[in-house]
């Protein structure tokens, strides 16, 4: 975390600077078939961040020794566009996005039922257009809505959200302000119908209660995303 | 960008719609595609613009750094422009270093900037010698459907035009918009079919030969030419592409003016 700053960041009546109560989650927006040349793809608003997701596949996997006999080989990068941040991004790959790829490749492999698809590749392509704290979250929840646009079967949609602690108090979806001078840090990725989880890192410090509160906040913090994701996916526009 | 495999069929159809004076979407010869331009769509960029040709979308976003100017020029602040076509923009394009096409796209439209003298980069000076602005302009593929170029020039210039120098945050006065005294424009035209179209789609580039790229400025003054692909062409193939592109590029900069 960024540091344990004696900002203030809750008010006397227990509200945050943008007006959030603790629990409360940002505005998100869901749109689908935002790229007309991909298979599927998603654009989606959580707050200022925004990114858009775009789903290829299933395809040849060449060269042909990434090819899986079995089962599809799943192919995500997670990149920040150079004009997504107050300060440019120098293009090109960092060991912070090698790692966010990853992890969400591991959290989307959970789900794709890549045995469908032996010997092909499926590349998913998610790209952070403005950050404003939380972009895995959001990277990874517009990735899945990408897949389902694509028609890619899936055990369930992935809803990742993050909480996590601001002057001793635990609250759900930091904002950038909140996210540098905060406590603790804890995303997860919920699969919303069974409760499960394939996604899960946390930095800071939380005790057992606020641990216990911070991860009950990111479930309830599911459920609404997920109802905005299952209506996008159904044509309407989601708000 | 892997190379895709053009079928025999599809150059036939085009040489046959070409004979007929005809294109693969139903456009005429010298006809563009359904054009929208945004102004302010990226939050977290000092000015950006989003364009749609058709099913091609880009994004251009313009950041600033301050930097130390070069010895020999102590009164200059620069420009650099960078054009990246990321695996999302369409299955042919891939992961790592950009490839060729990446490079040659981004640098015919920084020549195309750059060379209008659109942007005086001897106001960019803050401090001579010490402290300069860099504009750095970032064009960024969403949806390949043909013809990047023109689509990342206009968004571009259109970024640019948008863009305010926020001194405030680097400490160094006040925020101001960035002046830019010219609105270059290109126009691209590819040989489909034997011969030149305007604003050609992703099925008229696969099956077509060669390109040629012109960025006019406000008086049809020349800024940049580029010709790319394998392919021969007439000076008078060349001079009717010209004419074209002075009517087009004018209709293009009153869309710009009128935002």
């Amino acid at each position: 975390m960024g540091g344990y700053g004696d900002v203030q960041m809750i008010d006397e009546n227990g509200l945050r600077m943008d007006g959030r109560s603790p629990g409360d989650i940002r505005e998100v927006t869901i749109e689908t078939g935002v790229i007309p040349v991909a298979d599927g793809s998603c654009r989606m608003t959580w707050g200022t961040n925004e990114a858009i997701v775009g789903v290829y596949g299933p395809m040849e996997a060449h060269p042909r020794k990434i090819q899986r006999q079995d089962r599809a080989v799943l192919d995500v990068a997670y990149n920040m566009a150079p004009f997504s941040t107050t300060d440019r991004i120098r293009p090109g790959f960092n060991r912070r996005s090698r790692e966010i790829s990853k992890v969400t490749k591991d959290a989307l492999e959970s789900v794709v039922l890549l045995e469908l698809y032996p010997r092909s590749k499926i590349r998913v392509t998610i790209e952070i257009l403005s950050a404003e704290a939380g972009t895995r979250c959001v990277g990874l929840t517009a990735a899945s809505v990408a897949l389902a646009d694509a028609g890619i079967p899936m055990t369930d949609l992935v809803v990742s959200v993050a909480s996590g602690k601001i002057n001793d108090v635990v609250v759900c979806d930091l904002n950038k302000e909140e996210d540098n001078y905060g406590e603790a840090d804890l995303p997860m990725g919920i699969l919303p119908n069974s409760g499960e989880l394939v996604f899960l890192q946390m930095d800071g410090d939380l005790s057992q209660e606020e641990f216990k509160q911070a991860w009950d906040y990111n479930m309830d913090a599911a459920q609404v995303v997920h109802g905005l994701m299952v209506e996008a996916l159904k044509g309407g526009d989601s708000q | 960008m892997t190379i895709p495999i053009v079928p025999k069929l599809l150059r036939a159809h085009l040489s046959d719609l070409a004979a007929n004076n005809a294109r693969i979407d139903g456009r005429s010869q010298w006809e563009g595609r359904n054009l929208e331009v945004e102004h302010s769509v990226l939050p977290r960029a000092e000015g950006s613009a989003r364009v749609r040709m058709g099913d091609t979308i880009v994004l251009a976003g313009v950041k600033f750094q301050i930097m130390q100017p070069y010895p020999d020029r102590p009164n200059q602040g620069g420009l650099m422009c960078s054009a990246d076509v990321r695996p999302i923009a369409g299955r042919n394009w891939e992961a790592g270093p950009p490839s060729p096409e990446a490079i040659e796209l981004g640098r015919v439209v920084d020549r195309g900037i750059r060379e209008s003298g659109c942007i005086d980069v001897d106001s960019l000076c803050i401090i001579p010698g010490e402290k300069a602005w860099q504009v750095i302009l970032d064009l960024f593929a969403v949806s390949d459907d043909g013809n990047l170029f023109d689509a990342f020039a206009l968004a571009g210039i259109a970024a640019l035009r948008n863009a305010t120098v926020p001194a405030e945050r680097f400490e160094v006065g006040e925020d101001y918009a960035l002046p830019v005294s010219k609105t270059p424009i290109m126009c691209s035209y590819h040989k489909v079919g034997g011969r030149f179209v305007y604003d050609a789609c992703s099925r008229e580039e696969l099956g077509g030969d060669e390109r040629i790229h012109i960025t006019l400025g406000d008086d049809d003054n020349v800024h940049s030419l580029q010709k790319g692909l394998k392919g021969i062409f007439s000076a008078e193939e060349f001079a009717e592409i010209m004419t074209n592109a002075q009517e087009r590029t004018k209709e293009l900069r009153k869309i710009l003016d009128s935002m």
